[in-house]
């Protein structure tokens, strides 16, 4: 009996330390280290360590020291940190953009339009512009995105009007989250709205993370949350670093290796009447999902590490996306900020004020706001260029395939908030391995639809998802 | 009284729910942390509107007013002394 509670025991010490295996130590919760940190030599070496390793992201010496430096002063002045950030996003425009003076001139034009409509919004909350002002400014850049289609091309007043839809399309989200901002108590600073408007950290056209208000509710507010900070941010470099050694050696293995085609060259065989094997196309479909969980995950912790250096201490992008058992915990972990965005700008808005007495309804609406449209307009305009080349017709006609793909994914996760409602299976295997299994299946065959979604029609694509089931069309 | 308690157990019902079994005070962020997601939200949202007639349409969103019980709480307090 004693030698079987001895087993049992050790077994779950095992499993414990199992559990609590990490393969970056937790160095955050080291008191030496922290206490370390808060010196000046810590500092330094916490800076140097962080630069060594960023710099594998940023070859260029240039651009390595454009974020060290603000870092450094932020670590050594934290009392200064927003007015270093403040500023930072506005010289980085005028490095980046000084040698043209057009581009200089329009990028502060936008960042300026984007201050006159947060002190409107905040002047003026019970006027018409302040209730909804992000539904406003996603209209007026619709509209600037139709005249600048009407304008002649070639002409001067296309070419401002489209260098404007180029600026504004990469400041339109920030813009948003700052009016956004206009709900929270207490009201903004400017200098911390200006921070959040394409940080320092860098950002896609999601703002990372999010807007000022979240910025302000995760700043490091003493010198040992700041050193707890910035040592997760370093712990999360070197795993971001990992990831992206892994990826090299992943596409080396399998594509160069191995010789398995890529998802976009499968599908362009099968566009081309020349198609792989059914395993391989599967294959292809597989690799790609884990390359783009991958990809996506360094580059979101990539500019996590970087903010949490400069004290703020924002949530991972990506966060075990692999152990989702529902098409909605996935989505939620995936591709946070993103998700957050299409949450906070088209899902809320449309839950609190629409079919409220239709509880499925509501729902479905909300997801169908955030999901289908909100995604759909922001990938649409995001790729401004496309509308420039083709015009906004057929612009969108070539937005079909990813408007099929909005609507499946809008329906899947429409059907997971249906069942997420119910109580969970218990059991590894049913609770577990098969609800993951079902989550990876469902977006690898989604993907189908994501691969060159730009460069074939919708048709090219749904005859390469049938020939996935032996369905040759 | 009653509000506080009828928070607690909601949001503890939505922890739990999500896999969360660890102590819950009423100062512990929810949404902010992490531990909640924003679909939980929405169900806060809904237990607020259903049982204390919040209507957030009217009085803006923002999810520092439910990320903690103490911050949902003040929010039920501050409707009802409007109301």
């Amino acid at each position: 009996m004693s030698r079987m509670a001895t087993q049992t025991g050790l077994t779950g010490k095992r499993a414990k330390g199992l559990a609590e295996f990490r393969l970056i130590p937790r160095i955050e919760t080291y008191p030496a280290i922290v206490s370390f940190a808060q010196t000046p030599l810590g500092k330094g070496a916490l800076l140097a360590v962080f630069g060594l390793g960023v710099r594998y992201f940023f070859p260029d010496l240039p651009s390595l020291l454009t974020l060290l430096l603000p870092l450094a002063l932020i670590t050594f002045f934290p009392e200064y940190r927003r007015f270093v950030l403040a500023i930072s996003p506005i010289a980085i425009v005028f490095m980046q953009a000084g040698s043209d003076p057009v581009l200089l001139g329009l990028t502060l034009v936008v960042i300026a339009i984007g201050i006159l409509l947060y002190w409107c919004a905040m002047c003026w909350p019970h006027s018409r512009f302040g209730q909804r002002p992000v539904a406003f400014l996603l209209t007026g850049f619709t509209v600037l995105i139709v005249l600048a289609g009407f304008a002649a091309p070639q002409s001067l007043p296309a070419m401002i009007l489209w260098g404007l839809v180029g600026v504004l399309s990469s400041y339109v989200w920030f813009i948003a989250y700052a009016l956004t901002d206009r709900n929270t108590k207490p009201v903004q600073e400017l200098t911390l709205e200006l921070t959040a408007f394409r940080p320092l950290w860098g950002s896609t056209a999601t703002p990372f993370p999010k807007g000022a208000a979240y910025l302000r509710r995760i700043e490091a507010k003493s010198p040992e949350q700041l050193a707890v900070v910035q040592l997760k941010g370093l712990k999360l470099l070197a795993w971001a670093i990992l990831l992206a050694v892994l990826q090299g050696l992943w596409q080396r293995f399998f594509h160069g290796y191995l010789r398995i085609p890529t998802a976009e060259q499968a599908l362009a065989m099968s566009v081309h009447r020349t198609p792989v094997a059914w395993h391989l196309c599967w294959e292809s479909l597989i690799l790609a999902f884990f390359e783009l969980v991958l990809s996506i995950s360094v580059m979101g912790h990539r500019i996590i590490a970087c903010c949490r250096l400069a004290g703020f201490n924002a949530l991972r992008n990506t966060y075990r996306p692999l152990s989702s058992t529902t098409i909605m915990e996935f989505f939620n972990r995936f591709y946070y900020y993103f998700k957050e965005l299409l949450v906070d700008l088209f899902f809320y808005p449309a839950f609190l004020r629409y079919w409220k007495g239709h509880k499925r309804l509501r729902m479905i609406f909300a997801t169908f706001a955030a999901a289908f449209f909100g995604n759909g307009f922001y990938h649409f305009t995001r790729d401004w260029q496309i509308i420039q080349h083709l015009g906004l017709w057929k612009a969108l006609l070539n937005y079909q395939t990813m408007i099929f793909y909005n609507a499946a994914l809008t329906a899947g996760l429409c059907f997971s908030q249906a069942r997420q409602r119910k109580p969970k299976t218990a059991g590894l295997f049913r609770g577990h391995i098969v609800p993951v299994f079902g989550v990876i299946v469902f977006y690898c065959l989604l993907s189908v639809f994501e691969i060159s979604e730009r460069m074939y029609p919708l048709v090219e694509h749904l005859r390469f998802f049938a020939s996935l089931f032996f369905i040759h069309v | 009284m009653k509000g506080r308690a009828e928070i607690h157990e909601f949001v503890q019902e939505l922890l739990t729910r999500s896999g969360d079994n660890q102590p819950l005070t009423d100062q512990d962020s929810l949404l902010l942390s992490g531990r909640l997601q924003s679909i939980d939200a929405v169900e806060i949202v809904v237990f607020l509107e259903e049982n204390f007639g919040i209507d957030f349409a009217q009085i803006g969103f923002d999810r520092d007013q439910i990320d903690s019980i103490d911050a949902i709480y003040a929010l039920v307090q501050k409707s009802a002394t409007q109301n």
